[in-house]
């Protein structure tokens, strides 16, 4: 075991993991940070995205030690961010979801895609966000849902 | 904890982060056959949680400053192997140096593994579908690849030896991608997925103007990429691109041996498409040129 300093939205955490402990096992077990899902364990599903000093990472592939250090977003810490807030809105307005297990995972990857690009449409938004999967096939929604909140993330808004 | 069942708890080991390459090497060196380098791990991992290797000691590379440089030198290009496949998208260096590498690194597994990918991890995994091997390939690059005690070069063309199976040795780390050419090269990249996204084949080709020099690399068809330059296709710089591309694809035809892999796609279809993909790479090669 060893003791490593986690930053989880915007709260410094101090645990102690094993060294093949997964990020993603640490946020859910030891954290409490259940927006982050777990599905496949292969890094194909994308439902245990998390931002990692600011990059979309999968939380399955990433090992807690190499966290250690660094500044974890979650769904939860964005509720703060009155764009991602206005985001998680356009998602209702949209029906983006059916079952909601994959909603965390697209609100954090697509409040990153519109932070560095908030003019984004068609073929990019689609393989910004081709990481994660909807089970229950709720892309159409999720692309115009994402397109929706674009206005809140341009700089005269 | 309710997740230790394999694939997908991880074995125990231990986690090193080496700040230097000295450091790095010399880990290596002193677990050797009980270690394995760490760069994005979304390969390690998989193999590690399927126990198909349990190495007890894990060193992580992407600390290391050097590691994670792209460089224009006298040498050519020379790019880190902990520089990541968004990285290299970044890179303006790469946009005009290395095209090949530069469409490649777009399709290095989706946008958020494309944080994680490295471009030596890619390489050494090993696997027929990736594409670090067949861009670098297009473009003669070679490893500088080192252990503890020595340092040597090795052409991206001899690294892979089968599927997962390279020709590094247990206490060698890939230090550097040297590509020897600095500028004055023209490139492409085209890959077709079946539906479910495997590859059927990828094609990389490279164009060196100035020195009349042309490159393809078929990647995915086979257990490693088939490589061609202007005479194994066949290629006569005064006789028309149709004709050229009539000959070439003759002669790629004739060369590879499509396998089935994994159900992606049988033989025949695999070798339809790779002739396919050649055609169009060189006639977008050719249009301005
Ligand atoms: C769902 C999915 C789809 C994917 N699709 C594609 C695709 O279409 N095309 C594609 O190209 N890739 C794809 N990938 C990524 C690819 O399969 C590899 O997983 C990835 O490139 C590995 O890079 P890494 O940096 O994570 O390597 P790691 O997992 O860290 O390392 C892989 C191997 O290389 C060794 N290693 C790493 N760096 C060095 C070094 N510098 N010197 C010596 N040894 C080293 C490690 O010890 C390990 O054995 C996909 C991955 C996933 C999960
Ligand atoms: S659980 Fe991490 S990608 Fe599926
Ligand atoms: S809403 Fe059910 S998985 Fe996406």
């Amino acid at each position: 075991m060893r003791t490593i300093i986690l930053t989880v939205n915007g709260l410094s955490k101090e645990v102690s993991v094993n060294d093949n402990e997964v990020l993603l096992n640490v946020l859910r077990d030891k954290l409490g940070v259940t927006s982050v899902k777990a599905a496949c364990w292969k890094g194909e599903c994308g439902l245990c995205t998390v931002l990692l000093n600011g990059l979309p990472v999968k939380s399955c592939m990433t090992l807690a030690v190499e966290a250690d250090g660094k500044e974890v977003i979650t769904a939860e810490g964005l509720y703060s961010d009155e764009r991602a807030k206005k985001l998680q809105e356009s998602f209702v307005k949209h029906g983006a979801l059916q079952c909601g297990f994959c909603t965390p995972a697209f609100i954090v990857a697509s409040h990153h895609v519109l932070s560095k690009e908030p003019d984004i449409d068609g073929e990019d938004l689609k393989k910004e966000l081709s990481g994660i999967t909807c089970r229950c096939g709720t892309y159409y929604q999720i692309y115009d849902a994402v397109k929706d909140a674009r206005k809140y993330y341009k700089k005269d808004h | 904890m309710s997740y230790n069942t394999p694939n997908i708890s991880l074995p125990k080991f231990t986690y090193y982060k080496a700040d230097n390459l000295t450091d790095a090497l010399s880990l290596l060196k002193q677990y050797n056959g009980n270690a394995r380098v760490l760069a994005g791990g979304i390969e390690l991992f998989k193999q590690m949680r399927q126990r198909l290797i349990v190495p007890e000691h894990i060193i992580d590379i992407k600390g290391i400053e050097e590691l994670r440089k792209i460089d224009v030198t006298d040498r050519g290009i020379e790019i880190g192997p902990a520089v990541t496949a968004v990285e290299l998208q970044k890179s303006q260096i790469i946009r005009d140096k290395c095209p090949p590498l530069f469409k490649a690194a777009a399709f290095m597994g989706d946008r958020i593994l494309q944080n994680s990918v490295t471009i030596g991890g890619n390489l050494t995994s090993g696997l027929p579908c990736t594409e670090g091997v067949p861009a670098l390939m297009s473009m003669d690059s070679v490893l500088e690849v080192r252990s503890a005690e020595r340092s040597r070069i090795l052409p991206v063309s001899d690294l892979v030896l089968n599927i997962r199976k390279t020709t590094l040795n247990s206490d060698e780390i890939i230090t550097k991608i040297i590509v020897p050419y600095n500028g004055g090269l023209s490139g492409g990249y085209l890959k077709l997925l079946n539906a479910s996204e495997m590859a059927v084949a990828n094609v990389a080709v490279a164009l060196f103007s100035a020195k009349r020099k042309l490159r393809m690399a078929i990647g995915a068809v086979s257990v490693k990429p088939y490589y061609f330059d202007e005479s194994t296709l066949g290629w006569k710089w005064n006789e028309p691109i149709e004709e050229n591309i009539r000959v070439a694809l003759n002669a790629i035809g004739s060369t590879i041996q499509p396998m089935a892999y994994n159900r992606v796609a049988s033989a025949e279809y695999r070798g339809e498409i790779a002739k396919v993909l050649a055609a169009r790479a060189l006639k977008e090669l050719f249009r301005g040129a």
